[in-house]
């Protein structure tokens, strides 16, 4: 029998720590539990619908290779998994906790879907529309003696792309199938016969069911359409478009008496609510969830509106999500006319509600006409708010009201500064109190106030550059302790935004163009010179206007703020200075861009950092740090006048957003059903595109946990961290680039480099915020592309240290070129010193060799070649400004038939040796001579097969030990004993398209975690 | 698709615009050819998965042109329909439904033939797996046909993808012919999986007499064949499946032309604005394009 021996080895050796991958199926199980395939292995997690929380209370892989792509299960509580050609049965025992697992089993067929039949008969409809019937009833023996009693089948044998069966109360059983040409095959599985051929999609069937009492078939096609037939007539009742590409998934609601309602899924990562009303052709969209994953494809779903009242989706991105489908909060709006009604209050033509804030008891609301009511939050009736006419006059077409909650008022601010306070008491019509009488004739702009711990300030700026801005310092029932006027900074400066650290008693005013000023509350006790800026730091990030600053950690001289642009920007910013000096400074710790139209502000909350801002027309609240939507309101785009307020945890909503849309007043109020439950997340993942390289940190933290930064398709990179148990978690995911990744790696500590197609090259800072430890990352520098329509890939780079402690970086292109820069790290500018050629063909792989005074740069390339050039020279000529070539070719020799993928190289005391891994399957190891006149390369072992495909990647794990990745999806461990290689392990990896690794060797255990990527991430010890 | 800079700048694309063919695969069986040498000796060819037709191209020119074979004989299958080619009789059909095999065989009229090949791909989904069961059903489709029509010491040519489970195939192929090798021409893209397994020398398994049946699938055809396939355990236990790593050969000349390279374009002799070379067939999902394009799909939120 012709083997690969290769194929595994030793595979106990090895052992999986962590998966993170495409999530193959899901069911919704006895209203209580939800059952996931997640790739090869089966995650059953419990609901509990008091609580709204899940728990995966079971996991186990129950195929060796194949992924999980359907599940059935059978009244008693028996469970059904197919996938490939495996299947197998299993129960969950909840008695006893216990997940009772059968054996996985084969058919010689893919399996396209499956069902129970009875306790004891399984069906199985494979891929060319046959339905094997098994007899299941030895399950739990010892045995598990499965055979299979007929296969049954009506006739017409295409190939299937998906399929389903459906068992009916009645003892019906139907089958659909969906094929690849010729459209829904539907046949009973009785009687053998074809009831209906519909053929009214376009391509291939991806997704085809029968709902549960036998009225209606649903099916999705290539065509990106979704068709709704009567079962038994054949009938095409309906067609739903909307969906952006291919759809995977559809399922029916279980409630259907009134309305018939469908779910789909698929490669845009919507889900989306359909129903059909009847006499109409087109189905009828009743939601839409965007960004229901990250990346492409939702590959599975299932759907319990009955008991539940939730749908659940798992993506590429290895996430598992549950999604409500009662609780969508509550939207109230008002229009004038009837709030006038309420109140009394008689509103001119051109009277709109200007200004609102909540109090303790009611939101008080300002018109442009200077007229106040107020609405009470117990019964959201609206009451006037009696004003005297000299008050109210006041504001007529200007005022500007800010509320504060505990003493339950609100202070109102005129067009020359003067503040009105309106305190509220119990029952009792509000007090009316000028704080601060109008002085001065100079107008004003802005008014801005910000509640601290120790007391309340107010500032009011004017437009006038020579009028310094007024600030007050208020205890927290709002009477003035102390006034201050300071001086606005040079050029005009429009005050957007005011935090105040009490810490070191700093006032932070945001402004356009990302700028930010900042005034020492502490230097000037005299009331009568104004207080001078201390730092003014203009364009801090491409962007205008500051829209929020918040406080994130600080310290005696130094402020950690959040601050966020509208353009999309948000950055953490630490602000310092050293003890009694003037000057602060300040660094850039994290920034990142959001595509998500207009940021309005950001917040921590539980750990998380949440934003919000206007996208098109929506309003949108994002957590940045789990990448999922909290919830969005269609309110007609970005408006003047809105408020989000966020409530605290015992609170019985989350938010609370208040807009006007044409002169009406909306209160939408969101409580997420599963925020509590990390936000529905059932299970983390990962990049939602296939995963090109991994990089984990050259030191460990004290708790052994390293960092992971991993580079994906899908452009972004992810900054986590990973334990000693290999549990992932992700702290950021990375804009920066905009292309297709290639490779990712730490230089030292703390600065890593990533690259991309259209030449992006990017150089990341790391650090850690002091408090939390959280992982910060920036972006450091960027190499400029060399033309305006760049689109060389820039395949990998390597780096080395000058003896200044700057760095040296090569990098390698798919032109064949090779360039070297002086990477100076505090101007953070790349500085030309080499651009040579290899030939025409494409560089995939860059390093240097730092060895005995000398310095080599050796490239593996398409051609099979390793190449290896003197860079010395051009190490020595850092200083001078001359762009130069490389040093001498000393070594081109072929190695491999085609592309030399990876390439490892490994110090040893005496020698150096370079392993390679090739397009050809070969994996090679050479000796790298170097005597005083020559440079050898000697191919010293070699494994014509080490692989049935591609190796894609090498990584060292211990001396002349290597961990090595291949597109068969085995991953090996080999040493190299000094004459031969051997493969001391092999075993499968369910993580597809297995492009990248890292390793490392943990210096207190001697264990060793490896980690592999593609179409997922795992990670092995 | 339209031409976009990168296809101006791709020199195989360019190369196969100026000599005629329709497709840049073109360059693949030709250097396959080169190294194999399989053109010598055949007469009777037929060409799976064929369209948009620069294979059958190729193969016209050179048996009916360069060779002069009078009695040449090139059958092409496609799912899309295929713009005419001297000398080729073409075929709309699907290549894994056996009424399409029956009806090549037809047209060969019980004659054998010397060549197969096939570079058929389907339209890959992302769920990796099931991407490459379907290229594996095309694959065997072919094979099918294969053992049907294929004279003993024949060739057979065909795309693979060398993702998880390819040594099925190799152990699978190694029953049917003398040799089996895994060929990369250097036009193959490095960065794709994609490889073409050329197998040699025929070998039809003694005992097995291939049958095509309409109401039979590429598995059930199979089944008693002894390649090596698995079938169904008696208890439908899970079975050990036979594996083997093919030869690796990389073709075409080392100097030419790199699939994986930018070229830039002073590398390049100015020519004229590239129109695509064949242009697709609409895909199945134009309507929905063109719903979006119209604002008609629905796009609202709630
Ligand atoms: C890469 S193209 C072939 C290019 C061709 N060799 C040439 O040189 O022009 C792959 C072809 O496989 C075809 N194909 C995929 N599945 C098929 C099937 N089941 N039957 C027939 N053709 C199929 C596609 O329609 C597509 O035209």
């Amino acid at each position: 029998m012709p083997s690969n021996a290769l194929s595994s080895v030793k595979e106990q050796s090895l052992q999986k720590l962590s998966h993170y991958g495409p999530v193959t199926s899901l069911k919704i199980f006895k209203s209580s539990l939800i059952l996931a395939g997640y790739g090869p292995i089966l995650k059953v997690y419990s609901v509990d619908k008091a609580s709204n929380t899940t728990k995966l209370i079971f996991q186990k892989q129950v195929f060796g290779r194949n992924k999980i792509h359907s599940i059935a299960v059978s009244d008693e509580g028996k469970i059904l998994v197919c996938g490939g050609r495996s299947f197998a049965v299993l129960k969950v025992d909840e008695e006893h906790c216990k997940l009772q697992v059968g054996s996985e089993r084969a058919i010689n067929e893919w399996i396209v879907s499956c069902a129970f039949l009875n306790e004891t008969t399984a069906l199985i409809l494979n891929s060319h529309n046959t339905v094997y019937k098994i007899d299941v009833s030895q399950w739990d023996t010892e045995d598990q003696h499965f055979s299979l009693l007929e296969e049954v089948h009506c006739n017409e044998k295409s190939i299937l792309y998906s399929g389903s069966i459906r068992i009916l109360g009645n003892g019906d059983v139907y089958v659909a199938a969906g094929t690849v040409m010729n459209g829904v095959i539907i046949w009973n599985y009785h009687t053998k016969q074809i009831l209906h051929n519909l053929t009214d999609h376009e391509g291939s069937i991806f997704g085809v069911k029968i709902d549960r009492n036998g009225k209606y078939v649903v099916s999705c096609s290539d065509d990106r359409s979704i068709k709704l037939y009567d079962l038994e007539t054949a009938q095409l009742l309906a067609t739903g478009w909307g969906h952006g590409s291919r759809i995977w998934n559809l399922d029916f609601f279980l409630q259907m008496d009134a309305d018939v309602k469908i779910m789909s899924a698929g490669e845009d990562c919507t889900l989306r609510f359909w129903q059909y009303n009847q006499q109409e052709s087109s189905l009828d969209q009743l939601e839409l969830i965007e960004n229901a994953h990250l990346g492409k494809h939702i590959w599975s779903s299932d759907i319990d509106d009955e008991t539940l009242g939730l749908c659940v989706s798992g993506g590429a991105d290895g996430k598992i999500r549950v999604h409500d489908l009662q609780n969508r909060g509550t939207l109230l709006s008002y229009s004038l006319v009837e709030i006038s009604k309420q109140t009394g209050l008689t509103f001119q033509k051109n009277e709109i509600i200007k200004q609102y804030c909540e109090l303790e008891v009611q939101t008080l609301f300002l018109t442009s006409h200077g007229q106040f009511f107020a609405m009470k939050a117990n019964d959201s009736s609206f009451v006037k708010v009696t004003i005297p006419e000299t008050l109210s006059k006041e504001f007529n077409n200007f005022g500007i009201m800010h509320g504060f909650k505990q003493s339950n008022s609100a202070i109102v601010c005129t067009r020359t500064g003067a503040l009105l306070k309106i305190a509220f008491a119990d029952e009792q019509e509000p007090s009316f109190e000028w704080i601060i009488e109008s002085s001065s004739p100079n107008k004003v702009t802005n008014f801005l106030s910000y509640k601290g711990e120790t007391s309340t300030y107010m500032f009011t700026d004017c437009p006038n550059p020579q009028i310094p801005f007024t600030f007050h310092i208020l205890d927290h029932r709002l009477k003035i302790q102390k006034t201050l006027t300071l001086a606005q900074p040079e050029r005009t400066f429009t005050s957007t935004f005011m935090h105040i650290d009490e810490t070191n008693n700093w006032l932070f005013l945001g402004s356009r163009h990302a700028t930010i000023a900042i005034y020492d509350l502490n230097s000037n006790s005299n009331a009568n010179i104004s207080l001078q800026v201390s730092a003014v730091f203009r364009k801090m990030c491409p962007g205008d206007t500051i829209t929020s600053i918040s406080f994130i950690e600080g310290n005696h001289n130094e402020a950690t703020l959040l601050v966020t642009v509208r353009d999309g920007i948000y950055m953490y910013v630490k602000f310092s200075r050293v003890e009694d000096q003037e000057e602060f400074k300040f660094t850039i710790l994290q920034e990142n861009k959001l595509s998500k139209g207009f940021l309005e502000g950001a917040m921590i909350k539980d750990g998380s950092l949440i934003v919000y801002g206007f996208k098109s027309s929506h309003f949108y609240i994002w957590n940045e740090t789990k990448q999922v939507e909290i919830t969005n309101e269609l309110c007609g785009g970005a408006h003047r006048k809105w408020e989000l307020i966020t409530y605290d945890e015992e609170a019985d909503i989350d938010y609370k957003f208040i807009y006007i849309n044409k002169s009406s007043l909306f209160f939408k109020t969101f409580k997420g059903r599963f925020t509590d439950a990390n936000y529905g997340i059932i299970n983390e993942g990962t990049h939602g595109r296939e995963i090109r390289d991994i990089a984990i940190s050259p030191v460990a933290y004290d708790d052994g946990n390293r960092l992971l930064l991993t580079a994906s398709e899908d452009t972004t990179v992810r900054l986590s961290s990973v334990d000693t148990n290999g549990i992932i978690t992700t702290y950021w995911c990375m804009n920066n680039h905009v292309s297709g990744m290639q490779k990712i790696a730490f230089i030292n500590e703390e600065y890593a480099g990533s690259t991309a197609a259209n030449e992006e090259f990017i150089i990341w800072k790391l650090s850690k915020l002091q408090a939390s430890k959280v992982p910060v990352i920036t972006e450091f520098a960027r190499l400029p592309p060399s033309s305006d329509i760049p689109d060389l890939r820039i395949m990998d780079f390597t780096t080395i240290e000058s003896t200044e402690g700057d760095i040296i970086v090569a990098a390698v292109y798919s032109d064949s070129s090779i360039k070297l820069w002086y990477l100076n790290t505090n101007t953070a500018q790349f500085v030309p010193l080499v651009e040579d050629r290899y030939t025409t063909c494409c560089i995939l792989n860059v390093n240097f060799i730092k060895v005995k005074g000398q310095v080599l740069l050796v490239t593996g390339t398409t051609d099979g070649n390793v190449t290896i050039w003197d860079a010395l020279e051009c190490f020595l000529s850092t200083t001078d400004n001359t762009v130069t070539k490389l040093g001498p070719m000393l070594v081109k020799q072929q190695l491999h038939q085609s592309g030399v993928k990876a390439l490892a190289i490994q110090y040893n005391d005496n020698d150096i040796h370079i392993f390679t891994g090739g397009d050809d399957n070969a994996l090679v190891v050479s000796k790298l001579i170097l005597s005083s006149n020559e440079v050898i390369l000697e191919p010293i072992s070699f494994v014509e097969s080490a692989a049935s495909s591609t190796i894609t990647s090498i990584s060292l794990v211990s001396t002349n030990k290597i961990f090595v990745t291949s597109v068969d999806q085995i991953i090996r461990l080999w040493t190299f004993n000094g004459e031969d290689l051997e493969c001391d392990a092999a075993t499968y990896t369910t993580v597809s398209d297995t492009g990248c690794s890292d390793a490392f060797s943990g210096t207190t255990n001697g264990t060793s975690l490896l980690f592999v990527g593609g179409a997922g991430l795992s990670v092995w010890k | 698709m339209g031409k976009s800079s990168k296809d101006k700048r791709d020199l195989y694309y360019r190369k196969a615009k100026e000599q005629g063919w329709r497709a840049r695969s073109a360059f693949k069986l030709l250097q396959l050819n080169e190294r194999f040498d399989l053109f010598s000796d055949i007469e009777r060819v037929v060409d799976l998965c064929a369209a948009p037709g620069s294979w059958s191209q190729v193969l016209s020119r050179e048996l009916f042109q360069k060779q002069d074979k009078k009695n040449a004989k090139i059958v092409s299958v496609d799912l899309q329909p295929m713009v005419p080619i001297e000398g080729v009789t073409t075929i709309q059909a699907d290549i894994t439904h056996p009424k399409t095999l029956q009806e090549i065989l037809n047209v060969f009229g019980g004659e054998p033939a010397d060549f197969v090949c096939s570079d058929g791909a389907p339209d890959v989904t992302g769920l990796h797996d099931l991407d490459e069961y379907i290229q594996a059903q095309l694959i065997l489709a072919a094979l099918q046909l294969t053992t049907c029509i294929l004279k003993p010491g024949g060739k057979f040519v065909a795309k693979v993808f060398r993702g998880r489970d390819i040594d099925l195939l190799y152990a699978q192929l190694s029953y049917l012919f003398e040799q089996v090798i895994c060929a990369k021409p250097r036009s193959s893209r490095g960065t794709s999986l994609e490889a073409f397994i050329v197998c040699l020398g025929y070998k039809p398994r003694a005992g097995w007499q291939p049958k095509l049946e309409l109401n039979k699938s590429t598995e059930e055809f199979f089944r008693g064949s002894g390649i090596g396939k698995a079938e169904n355990m008696q208890y439908l236990e899970l079975p050990e499946d036979e594996r083997l790593i093919a030869k690796f050969i990389a073709c075409g000349d080392i100097n030419d032309v790199d699939s994986d390279a930018t070229y830039t374009l002073d590398t390049l002799d100015k020519i004229q604005s590239l129109n695509p070379v064949q242009l697709p067939t609409a895909p199945p999902y134009k309507r929905a394009l063109e719903l979006k394009r119209l604002g008609q799909a629905n796009s609202k939120r709630v």
